[in-house]
């Protein structure tokens, strides 16, 4: 994984590189002089490491978790990284916030029902005290909530 | 120059001038705490309430408020990995990762004691160097700043890792920060440079929702897959025993926090360098301090010199910036500059008028930071025991609030939705460069650096051609430069032989 995260990498790098150096040509100088000069070596950097990743054969030392447990782990934390922003898009923060700690404790957490509500309640309440009633920041209504008129 | 130095002491300790400031202390308190809500952010929603004050209250309250928020911003970013400031991002790498040890009291008690010094020589330093700052900051033009960049950026790539290869990940690392600092508007032409024609990219990539996700993201899955608390389930005496041995680390290397203290207040002074560039800079000289590349490997790891450096840093900054702001009406800062809007406010003129006729009150400011960090620092080793006992807090409890703070904090810098979609993808970013051995800091420290650097380097072309290259400060920062790339070379080599012997 070690060196394929680092393949990986340094190609997104060299395409983001080719892609900036190619896009920059058709740009003034004043426009394009910072670019070039940090454009050019990137890209040089990430082919070097890419060739040094193809080459190296060194495999990453062993973890305490097996490596399929940790990667379905990783997946279920981005699945519920993502939940949450699906969340805060369709509900709005208001509603995402303690629908989330909620499902998150009870699901993920294996917590109790009655302590998770009671949890979820007061990290809504923080939230909302601090964020929305006291420091005034703007939280939009979730796009469902605006769809079905009550945004 | 006594008498005005303990008038401004008066001035500070006036009943109103202080409960102004300790209210301001309580204020940045919870500001630092909280990711995102930044300390230029509050400055700007505080400005309005000092109408109608007096001048030392009102600088007692916004300078209060603003000289505590890092303090505070380093226990968030120690004890979850979340920078609670983007002036304390650095911090993590390695107080979380002494968190992560069962060491969070120790590096709080580090973080704190450096913090402290930090101010203390920032305040200092403001001073004292009030009448003597004028000639070297006007030594310092578009090319010994743009030099200044190179250097920082050299720093930091080449103790990135170790060997070659390591190297060539940190340049790479510094440069794909370079590159993403030019999407948005140029400012030059006019062009909008990648922006796939996206109009919250032409304001450029908002420095609070990159660094939530590079820093946050990674540490939530990990906790995730860990499946246990932050100290990894060591009980919580050990956990917040050891500030006591975090205050004597700040001593047993007084000299290294001394040093990245005078850092700190070296780049706070130079004009449009900011705070984020001094931590980085701080964390690069205090690797750098390492004697053998075996004892540099331990930097990321949750060595104490990676929290001393950038601790005291980032506070000694303040005073700093002050200097340029108070003196020349030059703010070295997001937040001087807005500090500077509280100057017109209240009817005063930054310059030679703040140095002779309202020379008390320069002098009060100078008080301010101190009282008001000595205030801070107490309050949070008080409260210390409990703080550490937070990381050990069980992950199923940790992972959902943790959530909440780094979507309100990354919404918060723009209050777009895009502002989060740039926190996930920088997420995957950042988790991608943990599993693949590559340092962070590099990154931060070009996205911090690149728009600075792109327009010094534009106007010592456009105004020297190519003779700035050979000014005398231009040379001695590019030999600078050279050396901090090839000593970690040089010292491998030594090691190499040593051990041959």
């Amino acid at each position: 994984m070690h060196n394929r995260a680092s393949l990986i990498l340094s190609s997104a790098v060299a395409l983001f590189a080719a892609w900036g150096l190619v896009s920059a040509m058709s740009w003034p100088l004043k426009a394009k002089l910072f670019p070039l000069v940090v454009g050019i070596p990137l890209l040089c950097l990430a082919i070097a490491e890419i060739i040094y990743s193809l080459r190296d054969k060194s495999t990453e030392p062993p973890r305490d978790i097996p490596a399929d447990v940790e990667r379905h782990r990783s997946l279920v934390a981005a699945g519920w990284i993502l939940a949450f922003f699906a969340a805060i898009v369709l509900l709005g923060f208001d509603i995402a916030v303690a629908v989330f700690v909620f499902l998150y404790l009870v699901i993920q957490g294996k917590e109790r029902w009655i302590f998770s509500a009671i949890f979820a309640a007061a990290t809504w309440a923080l939230f909302y005290g601090l964020f929305d009633r006291l420091l005034h920041l703007p939280f939009p209504a979730g796009w469902l909530l605006e769809l079905l008129g009550f945004g | 120059m006594l008498d005005a130095f303990l008038q401004g002491l008066l001035l500070v300790l006036q009943w109103k001038a202080l409960a102004f400031m300790l209210f301001g202390v309580a204020l940045g308190f919870w500001v630092g705490l909280l990711p995102g809500l930044g300390g230029a952010t509050t400055l700007a929603l505080m400005l309005p309430f000092v109408y109608t004050m007096q001048p030392a209250e009102a600088f007692a309250f916004l300078l209060g408020m603003h000289s505590v928020v890092t303090t505070t911003g380093d226990i968030t970013s120690i004890l979850f990995g979340v920078p609670g400031e983007a002036t304390t991002a650095a911090i993590i790498l390695d107080g979380h990762a002494m968190a992560k040890k069962g060491q969070a009291g120790r590096a709080l008690g580090a973080a704190l004691t450096a913090s402290l010094i930090g101010a203390l020589i920032g305040a200092a330093a403001l001073a004292l160097a009030i009448p003597v700052v004028r000639p070297l900051v006007l030594t310092f033009g578009s090319p010994e700043l743009f030099m200044l960049a190179i250097v920082g950026l050299a720093f930091i790539a080449s103790l990135s890792a170790q060997g070659a290869r390591g190297m060539v990940r940190g340049f790479l690392a510094g440069g794909l920060g370079l590159m993403l600092a030019m999407i948005g508007q140029d400012p030059q032409a006019g062009v909008a440079r990648y922006t796939g024609d996206s109009l919250y990219l032409s304001q450029g990539l908002d420095l609070v929702p990159v660094l939530v996700g590079l820093f946050a993201i990674p540490e939530i899955i990990e906790l995730v897959v860990r499946g246990t608390s932050i100290a990894g389930g060591l009980p919580s005496q050990r956990v917040s025993s050891g500030a006591l041995e975090g205050v004597k680390d700040a001593f047993r290397h007084i000299g290294l926090t001394l040093r990245c203290s005078l850092i700190g207040t070296f780049i706070g002074i130079m004009p449009g360098l900011g705070g984020s560039v001094a931590q980085w800079l701080a964390y690069g000289h205090a690797s750098q301090s390492a004697k053998t590349p075996a004892e540099r490997e331990g930097f990321g790891k949750g060595d104490v010199r990676g929290v001393l450096g950038p601790g005291a840093a980032c506070n000694s900054k303040e005073g700093g910036a002050l200097i340029p702001t108070i003196a020349f009406g030059v703010p070295g800062s997001t937040a001087m500059a807005i500090l500077l809007g509280a100057f017109f406010l209240l009817g005063l003129v930054p310059g030679p008028d703040m140095l002779s006729q309202h020379l008390a009150l320069t002098f009060s400011m100078v008080w301010t930071i101190v009282i008001a960090n000595v205030v801070t620092v107490a309050v949070c080793f008080l409260l210390l025991n409990r703080l550490a006992a937070l990381t050990t807090v069980r992950v199923s409890l940790l992972v959902p609030v943790v959530l909440v703070l780094v979507f309100v904090g990354s919404y918060t810098a723009n209050s777009q939705y895009a502002d989060i979609v740039v926190t996930l993808v920088f997420g995957v970013v950042g988790w991608l460069m943990v599993r693949a051995g590559w340092a962070r800091a590099p990154l931060v420290l070009g996205l911090v650096l690149g728009k600075i650097a792109e327009n010094y380097l534009y106007i010592s072309v456009d105004r020297y051609a190519a003779a700035w290259l050979g000014r005398p400060v231009v040379v001695v920062l590019l030999v600078c430069a050279v050396a901090v790339i090839a000593y970690p070379a040089i010292q491998g080599w030594r090691a190499k032989r040593a051990a041959r012997a």
